[in-house]
């Protein structure tokens, strides 16, 4: 006994040597560089390292990063404050979410030397010219147009906030997606934005952010989060990660995301820049690797999500379309599924099955149920009735009724819910690259991040032509399953 | 011996009654069904005689009354039993699309565990019996005539040998040539079967054609029960001779 735990206290650390960190990113570049550094960072203290990139928003990387999905990813102080943690001031210090964060296994590193909190940006040259170069000074010009993004117009600590604190007499103020807004304020339309003070436009379109001179917006200082148990199983790489702190100030993370977003380089290779080592480049693919790659994900998603959607769905159709009472019941739930946001129905999956492939299926099997339902059930409901009773009257019972005639008679609109559930799936599957399913949704979401059609359309095509592939095999199947006698009925 | 004992399955119902949510299908219905014996249901639609035939498959059961088949109650834990001892023809022949008329006429007796050959025997005899031809056996119902789906129909009633046949308006689809053709055809097959036959329709001449014993149905209830001759001469209710009288004859032509 003594010498089998002797055994397994030996494996444990091997065990735990030999399964990689998982770093996990947000849908956005700053997060996806610093996951980028996380990873060389690693590999530089010999430890392995995976980076899952572009995993949707806060919610799904922090529930993520509490069920042991994610062990590390970059966080924002106001943030962990504001959305993550109850109970803390919002100006808490970071040995205070130090403190809050380790009851619950998660641990989190000094300021990484920057602050990407909101501010209000103007163009240089006519800031000058208006003498103007912090918050206060805006309140002796009353006539500048402002343009801000939605979520800013609407948040307690975005406009209405500063609007009050500073006593802002502005009235011209438009809601402007934030992709956008850089090119407003550029071409005179909008006098001033608001932006993060890290974005990579803001050089590029000579901006200067405006000294939050009343000290209203709260501090968003990078930090890593990362799991407590990290500490026993790759130590070396904690303590490297720690020594990132204090080694990016604002200027240079504006730099690195200017290279990735307007320069087009690549993650890696600046995070290499920075560190002064060679790329890894071995994670790189070209594109037909590329394609297969995301090919085979979102296929394998489709297929499984489907094909266990059409075991429940049929046999709850055939139960829906005997039971009537029931049969409204599970129609409406089913039917309310569908109405779930697809993110949403995605984020829902992920306390029950963590991130990855399966939430994913879990989430497409979902939505699959529906078109399989409501089509057994109409297609069973829509026998003849004389067809229904001469069977009967046979005196078969009541499977055998079942299996050899009204399944069959229904075959066509069966075939045709399978076949919608397959083309909503394919779509809908776009979406799992979020919680870190990969897919076609995976060179989606770059390309959405990096503004770069052409990988957008590296998802984006492919995922149109698996969705008239299912169209076209589906149509194939129902013409082949479908009996000869049907067809020649539907043609009188 | 099992001739003579297909010949003792009769049907009857007792005080039967039924209703379909406010309407009254059935108001206290007592009709008896000899075996061997062949009766036509008459009537207007809506008066109840569809309703018969669906008790006494068990496709219904009554509110009230006894529905008594082979002199036993009707039992609903033997229904198939009971309901694979019946043949049942509908209207427009409740052939099933999806199946040859092979497949059509395999089902029942396929399940009861038959060979295919022995299958395939059957409905090659029944052919002959219905005047259909062999190669009509490997058609689908959409690809045969409107008289055609009526002799699968009849043969498809026919495969496992039932005691009894009922057809609710079987040649009401037909157009008149055809009809006319097939009831001389079920006469003969009836005669030739000697089974016991419950044949509803709506047409008096029909009606007298196959059965020398006519039912009158009107609202649920039984009007007359008789032969052609007392319907005629001895109505018990002006509805009888109305009924008779709305049967059109062809116009008198002068030559």
């Amino acid at each position: 006994m003594g010498r089998c735990l002797m055994l397994l206290a030996l494996l444990v650390p091997v065990l735990a040597q030999s399964m990689p960190v998982r770093i996990g990113s947000k849908v956005f570049t700053e997060s996806v560089i610093l996951g980028e550094l996380a990873k060389a960072t690693a590999q530089q203290a010999g430890v392995d390292a995976v980076h899952q990139r572009e995993l949707g928003g806060t919610s799904v990387l922090w529930k993520a990063l509490l069920q042991g999905d994610i062990d590390v990813y970059s966080e924002y102080t106001g943030t962990i404050t504001h959305e993550l943690l109850k109970n803390v001031a919002p100006d808490a210090d970071i040995p205070t979410l130090r403190a809050q964060l380790q009851p619950l296994g998660i641990g989190i590193t000094d300021s990484l030397g920057f602050n990407n909190t909101y501010a209000v940006g103007m163009l240089a040259d006519k800031a000058a010219q208006l003498h103007i170069s912090r918050l206060s000074d805006l309140v002796a010009h009353p006539e500048l147009r402002f343009g801000f993004s939605n979520e800013f117009i609407d948040r307690a600590d975005g406009w209405p906030g500063i609007r009050q604190r500073y006593g802002l007499p502005q009235t011209q103020v438009r809601g402007l997606d934030h992709a956008l807004s850089y090119r407003a304020v550029a071409s005179g339309a909008v006098d001033a934005i608001d932006l993060y003070s890290t974005d990579a436009e803001i050089p590029y379109y000579y901006l200067l952010t405006l000294d939050d001179d009343k000290h209203y917006f709260p501090r968003y200082e990078a930090v890593y989060l990362y799991r407590l148990a990290l500490v026993q199983s790759a130590p070396r790489f904690v303590n490297s990660l720690q020594k990132l702190a204090g080694r990016i100030d604002e200027n240079t993370m504006r730099q690195m995301n200017a290279k990735v977003k307007l320069k087009g380089m690549k993650e890696n290779v600046v995070v290499a820049a920075f560190l002064g080592i060679q790329p890894d480049t071995s994670a790189d693919k070209g594109l037909a690797a590329r394609l297969l790659q995301t090919s085979i994900e979102h296929i394998k998603l489709v297929m499984l999500s489907l094909g266990l959607a059409v075991l429940l769905a049929i046999p709850l159709g055939v139960l829906a379309a005997r039971l009537k009472r029931l049969g409204q019941v599970v129609i409406g739930l089913t039917g309310i599924l569908q109405t779930v946001p697809s993110l949403a129905m995605f984020v829902f999956m992920i306390p029950v099955f963590g991130i990855g492939t399966w939430p994913a299926i879990a989430a497409l099997f979902l939505y699959s149920l529906l078109p399989i339902v409501r089509n057994t059930h109409a297609g069973l409901v829509g026998i003849a009735p004389e067809l229904r009773e001469s069977a009967a009257a046979m005196g078969l019972p009541r499977g055998v009724r079942l299996r050899r005639i009204e399944l069959p008679l229904a075959t066509r609109s069966i075939l045709a819910g399978i076949k919608t559930a397959a083309v909503i799936n394919v779509g809908t599957a776009t979406l799992a690259a979020l919680i870190g399913a990969g897919g076609y949704g995976q060179p989606i979401l770059t390309g959405i991040r990096l503004d770069n059609i052409s990988l957008i359309l590296e998802g984006a095509i492919p995922a149109a032509i698996l969705a008239l592939l299912a169209q076209g095999v589906f149509e194939g199947i129902e013409r082949w399953l479908t009996p000869r006698g049907l067809r020649l009925q539907a043609r009188q | 011996m099992a001739i003579a004992e297909a010949r003792r399955f009769g049907f009857a119902l007792e005080r039967v009654s039924k209703r379909y949510g406010a309407v009254a299908a059935l108001k206290h219905v007592d009709i008896d069904f000899a075996a061997g014996s062949t009766t036509a249901l008459i009537g207007s639609s809506g008066s109840g005689k569809s309703t018969v035939l669906r008790l006494l498959l068990g496709l219904d059961y009554p509110d009230e009354g006894t529905v008594r088949v082979d002199g036993q109650p009707f039992d609903p834990s033997k229904v198939l039993e009971l309901r694979r001892r019946v043949g049942y023809v509908i209207q427009e022949g409740g052939l099933f699309p999806h199946l040859t008329v092979s497949g059509n006429l395999a089902l029942l007796p396929r399940h009861l565990g038959w060979s295919v050959q022995k299958a395939r025997q059957r409905a090659e005899e029944l052919a002959t019996l219905t005047h259909l031809p062999l190669d009509v056996l490997e058609r689908y119902p959409a690809e045969l005539s409107g008289g055609q789906r009526q002799r699968v129909a009849l043969m498809r009633a026919l495969m496992a040998d039932p005691d009894a046949l009922l057809l609710d308006e079987p040649l009401g689809a037909l157009d008149p040539i055809v009809r006319h053709e097939l009831q001389d055809e079920l006469k003969r097959i009836f005669a030739q079967l000697g089974k016991t036959v419950i044949i509803v329709t709506h047409d008096l001449a029909e009606a007298a054609w196959f059965a020398e014993r006519l039912v009158l149905m009107r609202d649920g209830t039984v009007v007359q029960d008789g032969a052609l001759q007392d319907l005629l001469e001895r109505p018990t209710d002006p509805f009888v001779t109305r009924f008779v009288e709305a049967q059109r004859r062809l116009p008198e032509v002068r030559s």
